[in-house]
């Protein structure tokens, strides 16, 4: 069971205004829903996000045996409601084998926020939600928590 | 638990400390399973963003293209078919809620559409059509985000 590397550097941006931009090499996310229209939209807003590829699985069964071969993620965003292993478990499965990969539970249910927070989720999404929720979640642990370098400077 | 687990996390580093777990989307008593009209204003959402991102001329990488492509085809095929539907049934205006716009505004989601496609396939759009994005764009964000058009709304016009 290994952990991806993030691996960081600061490149000067030509198309742009500002005089540095921060590049995230190889942030690996996955996102499990077995909702595809959902997950696809989760898939597509981080995607654009971080300018990477992410992996999606309908299933919280498939992901672990993934994450088991092929390491650990980063940033791991779930359903709470999985066929197999629900996101729940999967939270507890995944902090006690990679406590580093950041794990972000999704639900419709107020009782499961309780829960995530009791199992230690690193955040917690209720539905309905939006681009602008993704887009926080990228600021708040991709660029600001630690998976990248310094915050590109304002032109 | 999380307490142990959070202080061995570096990169939970900037969090604020009185956050044991981030906590965003709807509040409790709004929590609800999401459905297509959602996600067709959330995909909308962020094509506008794509849109915004690239007028303001920031890089395009290989996984955003294919990110801008996937939701063009998205956000194309559901709009299209709530044309279709507007067509079908006729547009009742009377509706406060739901997806229930003017059909020209799916007219001018299609022309987004197309025109996010020609800039994620690296075709640069000149400056007419730039500017023809860009008021695409202000029309579309407000008929999402108004249920009357702004210059109806007389009491903005004063202060």
């Amino acid at each position: 069971m290994k952990q991806s590397p993030s691996v960081k550097k600061s490149v000067r941006c030509s198309s742009c205004r500002s005089r540095e931009v921060v590049i995230i090499a190889n942030v690996k996310i996955a996102v499990i829903d077995e909702d595809i229209v959902v997950r696809d939209f989760i898939v597509s807003a981080l995607m654009y996000s971080v300018n990477r590829d992410v992996m999606a699985f309908d299933d919280g069964f498939d992901a672990w045996v993934h994450f088991e071969e092929s390491g650990f993620p980063d940033m791991i965003v779930a359903d709470v409601n999985l066929q197999e292993i629900d996101g729940l478990t999967l939270l507890d499965k995944v902090k006690q084998a990679s406590p580093k990969t950041i794990f972000i539970l999704f639900s419709d249910s107020p009782e499961n926020e309780v829960l995530a927070r009791k199992q230690g989720a690193d955040a917690f999404i209720a539905k309905p939600f939006g681009v602008n929720e993704l887009f926080n979640l990228v600021q708040t642990f991709v660029v600001e928590g630690g998976m990248s370098e310094d915050r590109p400077a304002m032109p | 638990m999380a307490a142990a687990r959070n202080a061995a996390n570096p990169i939970r580093k900037a969090v604020p400390k009185e956050f044991d777990m981030l906590r965003l989307g709807s509040k409790p008593e709004g929590m609800r399973e999401m459905d297509l009209d959602d996600i067709f204003l959330s995909r909308l959402q962020l094509l506008v963003i794509m849109a915004k991102a690239y007028l303001s001329q920031y890089p395009l990488g290989l996984y955003r293209e294919r990110s801008i492509l996937e939701n063009v085809a998205f956000v194309k095929t559901d709009a299209e078919g709530l044309a279709e539907d507007i067509e079908r049934f006729g547009y009742d205006e009377s509706i406060p809620s739901g997806l229930t716009f003017e059909p020209v505004f799916y007219q001018r989601v299609k022309l987004l559409t197309v025109m996010a496609e020609a800039f994620a396939k690296g075709h640069s759009l000149e400056d007419h059509k730039q500017e023809a994005l860009e008021q695409n764009i202000d029309a579309i964000c407000e008929a999402i985000t108004f249920s009357k058009k702004i210059s109806e709304m007389q009491f903005l016009q004063v202060a």
